[in-house]
């Protein structure tokens, strides 16, 4: 084990930390459109949990481990390039994508209140009942909207620690 | 409630988000945004159609009714400003298509572009001072990341100046958001207008006010771009790429003077108060001595900066100080000087009333046509120029005026689109810039009849102004366009053609304004009236005071 690598003890707790920040942050971003949380915070949560994975297994290990790829070597920072997403990891531009999508899901759902004959935005809720456990379930339109800013806030935050990280 | 209304921002919106999704697609994300453009200006054209051909639009965001919903209000003012906007915006993205490398286009540079576009179109449109605020943002976050384009030293130090001074500006903006609706309850600006003219129906105090619109006023003041909040302007300008500039100065900082016409003139104007030694009536008064000051330092020390100026950018960005001086030089002029014959209105039903805008001699209305009309050629002209920096810096390599010279001789076609944007800042007729000027001094003419202190000082002023644009714009043509070739214009061989059929487009539209000013002169003075006419806006908006009586 070199200097840089970090301790068993980060890696171990990490493992176990990351699935109950990505559970936590899509509770809160179902319960957003009428209680704490939203797509935000729930984006914002879910950036966290891959933030910390970069961290401590470096930022290759998400293409490689995760999505099964193999990570192309980058330019370093300062080197020639001819074109400037070569001193990036690969996935970016899925992130970049992630955040378009995004805008759209969050347009999208305005515009088709619009499409519906409804004002821009407008909302609506349906109650599903008789469900087993959950006995009522509470179906919000603007859930929409917020998995819009949820996609946003991922795409975005995660481009900016890819693209930063890697420099 | 009409679709037409947000038509503008959605078609805008759909295009940002349609650019990012294309951005693999370099060609294909180019004809998006080019025809993104265009959708924009039907939607803009519609609008103002519907606008000036019937009464004030109005449009509640989701259907939550007013004051608790967001609003947006199309009525002449907003529909000649979204109007003018489109003019510049697409002249801008089309000269961009073919300005900017490649790589950059394909980056970052359409979405953002936009998303200003959004933003501006947002601020026009609103009816609450808290969204006001929002659309500031979205059109100040994509402005951020344009001027840093070239990301050179140079950009990066302009942009951080900008981006810090406009971060804090927003500061103070949201604070006195904050302090409106803690002391007035509402955040909409018709029902803001309502509760400032009947305060004891609604159990506020007034005073306050004064203060939170002052702080209000200095950060449009700042967005606009006037002395002694100028100083982030020349390096931004200059720093920008010549699209962009032309956008922050055609576009942007006609947001600012927007906001002031609409907030000082519409809404804070209809609180009455004493204001000591300001004088007893509107909260108007308050602030025309200190917009007649700004605008005079404006006029001057934009017009002797710009003078002093080698660089093409530079000098268009000091001229454009000046030229803001003289925007709101008679906004400073009407609202000095207090309304004769102003009676009330009584709106939502007859419920309230209101203080009119506008009196019986028609001088506020001619103030704000005025206004408009010099923004308009400011707009059209200062946006000319740019693109003509930017098309000979295209051609040529430098916008330096010492290392050009004999433009005339190779290159008539650009040398006339320049010479076209710089008398038309001057005021020759028939160019648009004629008749803005002229309005100006019949504002201040017809001021001198009942305040001739002030109206002295604005005429002084605007001649003072006038001969230093002369100065400045035969500078910048005796040196780059006149004279003998420079080495570097001898050389150059490139011919930007898409660049300068755009120039000599927007050129041709300067012309045409000021040969049909007819329906232009029209439209502005609808604007100006819509400005004044509290009753329409309010009953338009139509705020609903249901829980307030219960």
């Amino acid at each position: 084990m070199t200097e840089n690598e970090p301790t068993v003890i980060a890696r171990t707790v990490v493992r176990i930390v990351v699935p109950i920040i990505l559970v936590t942050a899509i509770t809160l971003l179902l319960q957003g459109h009428n209680a704490p949380g939203g797509g935000f915070i729930g984006g914002v949560l879910t950036a966290v949990a891959f933030a910390l994975i970069y961290i401590i297994y470096g930022l290759d290990y998400f293409e490689t481990e995760i999505l099964g790829r193999t990570a192309l070597p980058r330019a370093l920072p300062g080197e020639p390039v001819e074109d400037e997403t070569q001193q990036r990891p690969g996935v970016t531009k899925e992130f970049s994508e992630v955040l378009a999508i995004g805008l759209a899901i969050a347009a999208g759902g305005g515009i088709a209140a619009i499409a519906l004959g409804y004002p821009f935005l407008s909302q609506a809720v349906a109650f599903v009942e008789g469900i087993p456990l959950f006995h009522e379930i509470e179906v919000a339109s603007a859930l929409v909207f917020d998995l819009g800013v949820y996609f946003v806030v991922v795409g975005g935050l995660l481009t900016i620690v890819a693209v930063v990280g890697a420099e | 409630m009409s679709n037409v209304v947000i038509a503008p921002m959605l078609v805008a919106l759909v295009t940002a988000i349609l650019t990012l999704v294309t951005r693999a697609r370099p060609r294909l994300q180019r004809t998006v945004s080019l025809f993104g453009g265009g959708g924009y200006v039907v939607a803009v054209g519609v609008l103002t159609w519907r606008v000036f051909s019937g009464p004030v639009l109005t449009y509640q965001l989701s259907g939550w009714t007013a004051p608790y919903g967001i609003t947006l209000v199309a009525d002449q003012l907003a529909a000649f400003m979204l109007a003018m906007s489109a003019v510049v915006t697409i002249a801008a993205l089309a000269f961009s298509t073919d300005y900017i490398e490649a790589f950059g286009q394909q980056i970052v540079y359409h979405p953002l572009f936009h998303l200003m576009v959004v933003g501006v179109t947002g601020a026009f449109l609103t009816g609450d001072i808290f969204n006001l605020f929002v659309w500031f943002e979205v059109m100040l976050m994509p402005s951020y990341v344009l001027v840093v384009f070239y990301s050179g030293p140079d950009h990066t130090r302009a942009a951080l100046q900008y981006t810090v001074l406009n971060l804090i500006g927003s500061a103070v903006m949201l604070l006195a958001i904050g302090g409106i609706y803690a002391t007035t309850g509402t955040l909409n600006m018709a029902d803001l207008a309502v509760r400032l003219s009947n305060p004891e129906a609604f159990g506020i105090t007034v005073g306050p006010v004064v203060g939170l619109a002052a702080l209000l006023f200095a950060v449009f003041a700042l967005k606009a771009g006037i002395v002694p909040f100028h100083f982030w302007v020349p390096s931004a300008y200059e720093a920008a790429p010549a699209p962009v500039s032309a956008m922050l100065a055609g576009v942007t900082k006609k947001v600012g003077v927007y906001a002031i016409i609409r907030l000082l003139f519409t809404v804070f104007g209809a609180a009455q108060l004493d204001l000591g030694p300001f004088g007893d009536g509107s909260m108007l008064l308050f602030f025309g001595p200190i917009l007649l000051v700004m605008a005079i330092a404006s006029a001057f020390l934009g017009g002797f900066g710009a003078v002093g100026q080698s660089n093409l950018d530079r000098l268009l960005a000091y001229s454009s100080i000046a030229q803001v001086g003289f925007i709101v030089l008679p906004l400073a002029i009407v609202a000095t000087i207090p309304l004769t014959d102003g009676g009330t209105v009584a709106v939502l039903g007859g419920e309230f009333t209101v203080p009119t805008g506008a009196g019986t001699d028609g001088l506020r209305v001619l103030g704000i046509v005025a206004a408009l009309l010099y923004a308009l050629n400011h707009a059209v002209a200062k946006s000319l120029l740019f693109l003509v920096s930017g098309t000979i810096n295209a051609a040529v390599g430098t916008i330096e005026t010492d290392e050009l010279g004999g433009l005339t001789r190779s290159r008539p076609y650009l040398s006339g689109a320049f010479l076209i944007g710089g008398l038309s800042l001057v005021g020759i007729p028939p160019l648009m810039g004629f008749f803005g000027k002229l309005t100006v001094f019949d504002t201040a003419a017809t001021a001198m009849a009942t305040n001739g202190t002030v109206g002295e000082i604005a005429a002084v002023t605007a001649l003072g102004g006038a001969i230093l644009t002369i100065a400045y714009v035969s500078k910048a043509w005796n040196d780059a366009f006149w004279g003998t070739e420079s080495m570097a214009v001898v050389r150059a061989t490139a011919q930007p053609l898409a660049l300068l059929s755009i120039v000599v487009v927007l050129a041709l539209v300067l012309v045409v304004l000021g040969i049909g000013l007819d329906p232009v002169y029209e439209g502005a003075h609808g604007a100006a009236s819509a400005a004044l006419d509290r009753g329409a806006y309010i009953d338009a908006v139509g705020p609903s005071y249901a829980e307030v009586q219960s």
